[in-house]
């Protein structure tokens, strides 16, 4: 895969998750973040920083970002989210607009 | 509209017990939850009844508003915690009948309180709103209906930043309303059912701000000017004069005078400007002239039913029907020559309301001038569905063919007519046509044929009909249909309704015997299921079992009027509700609970 077409998403601990970037689109706030107009510091590297967003919590969002491309085109598996993490979730998905 | 990882997550996080215990120790998240979100999590708990007084704790910092009405079990523990929630900024505790004075002292002092529900909550009195009286920011106040006096209403005076209050079925005197002027913010005022008089109405205009006002079912017949006032209540009043005085005219928007007596229209309307009205109800009042009809200029709302407007009113309407939306002309005396006044002058009219009207077939074409008609109630008019000349000719063309210009129809009303199903053949052509409710004794298989190339139907009723076990069987029903309301149907047996169901689960069969059947089914566990006491003792009284309810659960099922003698059926009036509320106490308990 081309560097251009991947996104790397940098968790608060620093850790860092190299996905497809048609999957990272899913979020609202990534898409603006990537196609704005303007030399942005994301828009040039394909790179963003989420200080308010734990590890765990990004590798969920990572995985719902594939599952939600599946599920839109057409494969209906279930996505499950262990109750322990549901808060956090919630309102990660709130800031990415997912 | 939330996301689909957030409704997820909600879904997940308030799945069972189990599930809220695995988050609940996570304060510090809690602490910095957006209000949206938390209260959305908040309103999912109630649901499913898994909000408990201690959860309650984890939404302190995080709720700003809370929305508990009706909650029956919402008692002072919930108070305790509901008092120490730092950002809440309305609060809504209607119906909460546990509620009392003690609960609420929990709120005393609330720093960002702004509204407060209290509707129907009985227990609360006089003493009850002393402790409101610490929360001067309250600008929102509801206590209709509950125990509070006018020596309590008077204690409202502290609460100086109110704009809105409602006091609905308090008996608030005339010395009580003079007390509260010193409100000078308020601007929504709802003084139904209190004991207010002309003196205490004259009191009103002290209020600079007030928009909108609430009389109804009080003893007030004077209204003096209030040039502020947009929206006015006097259902139920007798009307003398409405804003007499000198000074500036009230732009009023809308009026509702629903079932008031107004002895001299004329007079009771001389001071009122007219021109600015948008929605006037005088649904069942008493009233001699509609003179100020042709006045209104703006009007889009216009209930007139149950008054004796006629033909000549209508007339009137139609010179100010621009505007138009919304007409109601149900119980009048309107006559078909009386709508044709309309045809043309209510070019935005959607909703047209006519039922037990004298109106007849010869009224349908004028409807089709009507283009943007939603929604037409014919319930209970002469409407036949064929024009009177070429009556009973077999190639007539039915008068309901002159709807089907109307692109726009959704709903239409044709029960308690003498409507054939041969008339019915032009409804296909509706393309919107949503609801249709048909109720007459002459309608057979064919409707139900007919019918089935409505596309877009959601609803059907087709009560009292002759259909046929054979009829539903064919029946194809449109992909769209999720109710039909066969009640009355008295040919249909309990097997042909069910094996219908099964065919069709995503719609919702309305009949009598599964209504019995249901009853049935949940008195099936118990043993008192096959003969209660009330039915030993009903039979003992009639003095034979011919007759005994419990015949309608046989299989043979035969049509109600035809079975008994009229004396036996005015017998059986009482003794249906006394098994109704027998069974009951045999509903499962999870049932029971629910509602």
């Amino acid at each position: 895969m081309k560097k251009e077409d991947t996104v790397k998403l940098i968790s608060a601990e620093g850790f860092e998750f190299i996905i497809d970037k048609k999957a990272a689109m899913v979020s609202q706030t990534i898409r603006n973040m990537l196609t704005s107009p303007g030399s942005f510091a994301e828009t040039e590297h394909g790179e963003v920083t989420f200080p308010e967003i734990s590890t765990t919590i990004l590798e969920k969002i990572c995985q719902y970002f594939y599952w939600s491309l599946q599920y839109a085109s057409g494969k209906e598996t279930e996505f499950h989210i262990e109750p322990e993490i549901t808060l956090e979730l919630m309102m990660a998905a709130n800031y990415l607009h997912t | 509209m939330e996301s689909q990882l957030i409704e997820m997550c909600m879904e997940s996080a308030t799945q069972s017990r189990d599930a809220v215990e695995a988050w609940r120790r996570q304060r510090r998240t809690m602490a910095i939850m957006p209000s949206h979100l938390a209260e959305a999590l908040f309103r999912r708990l109630l649901r499913r009844r898994l909000l408990f007084p201690s959860l309650l704790e984890v939404f302190k910092f995080c709720v700003e508003g809370i929305d508990l009405r009706g909650e029956s079990y919402v008692d002072a523990e919930w108070m305790t915690y509901i008092g120490a929630f730092d950002h809440l900024h309305s609060l809504n505790l209607s119906d909460c009948n546990k509620i009392n004075n003690s609960a609420i002292w929990a709120i005393t002092g609330m720093t960002n309180l702004k509204e407060l529900d209290l509707s129907r909550c009985s227990k609360i009195t006089d003493d009850g709103l002393r402790h409101l009286t610490t929360i001067p920011i309250l600008e929102k106040l509801w206590i209709p209906e509950t125990g509070v006096t006018a020596d309590g209403v008077v204690l409202l005076t502290s609460l100086t930043n109110l704009s809105l209050l409602d006091l609905g079925g308090l008996p608030v005197s005339d010395s009580a309303l003079c007390n509260l002027k010193v409100l000078r913010k308020l601007q929504y005022l709802d003084l139904w059912g209190s004991e207010v008089s002309n003196k205490g109405a004259s009191h009103l205009k002290w209020f600079p701000r007030l928009s909108s006002l609430n009389l109804a079912w009080t003893k007030v017949t004077m209204l003096p000017g209030l040039p502020s006032l947009a929206h006015l209540n006097m259902s139920n009043c007798t009307i003398h004069s409405i804003f007499e005085g000198e000074g500036q005219k009230a732009l009023l928007t809308k009026l509702i005078l629903s079932g008031a007596t107004i002895r001299d229209a004329s007079e009771a309307f001389q001071h009122l400007e007219a021109s600015s009205l948008s929605l006037l109800d005088l649904s069942n009042s008493s009233l001699n002239s509609y003179c100020f009809l042709p006045y209104m200029r703006a009007i889009s709302d216009l209930d007139l039913s149950g008054t004796s407007a006629g033909d000549a009113s209508v007339e009137q309407i139609a010179l100010v029907g621009q505007n138009l939306r919304h007409l109601n002309l149900s119980r009048t005396k309107l006559s078909s020559a009386g709508l044709g006044n309309l045809a043309g002058f209510v070019p935005n009219l959607e909703t047209l309301l006519l039922s037990y009207t004298a109106i007849d077939d010869s009224a349908i074409p004028f409807m089709s001038t009507m283009p943007l008609l939603k929604c037409i109630n014919l319930n209970g008019t002469y409407i036949r569905g064929i024009s009177n000349e070429v009556d009973s000719h077999p190639n007539c063309v039915s008068s309901l063919s002159e709807l089907s210009s109307l692109d726009h129809l959704e709903r239409l009303h044709l029960e308690e007519t003498r409507i054939k199903d041969s008339a019915l053949a032009p409804l296909p052509s509706l393309r919107k046509l949503s609801y249709l409710f048909l109720r007459s004794g002459s309608l057979a298989d064919t409707t139900l044929h007919q019918l089935s190339s409505i596309r877009s139907l959601v609803t059907l009723g087709i009560r009292d009909g002759v259909l046929t076990n054979a009829g539903l069987d064919v029946f194809n029903p449109p992909p769209t249909l999720r109710i039909l309301d066969l009640r009355g149907c008295w040919l249909m047996t309990e097997d042909a309704l069910l094996s219908f169901q099964q065919r069709h689960p995503q719609i919702e069969v309305r009949h009598d015997l599964l209504t019995i059947a249901l009853v049935k089914r949940l008195s099936g566990n118990s043993p008192l299921s096959q003969l209660t006491p009330r039915t030993k003792l009903y039979k003992n009284k009639k003095g034979g079992t011919s007759t005994s309810p419990l015949r309608l659960n046989r299989a043979s099922f035969l049509d109600q009027r035809l079975k008994y003698t009229r004396e036996e059926l005015l017998a059986m009036r009482f003794s249906s509700a006394s098994i109704s509320r027998d069974n009951i106490d045999l509903i499962p308990r999870e049932l029971a609970n629910d509602g």
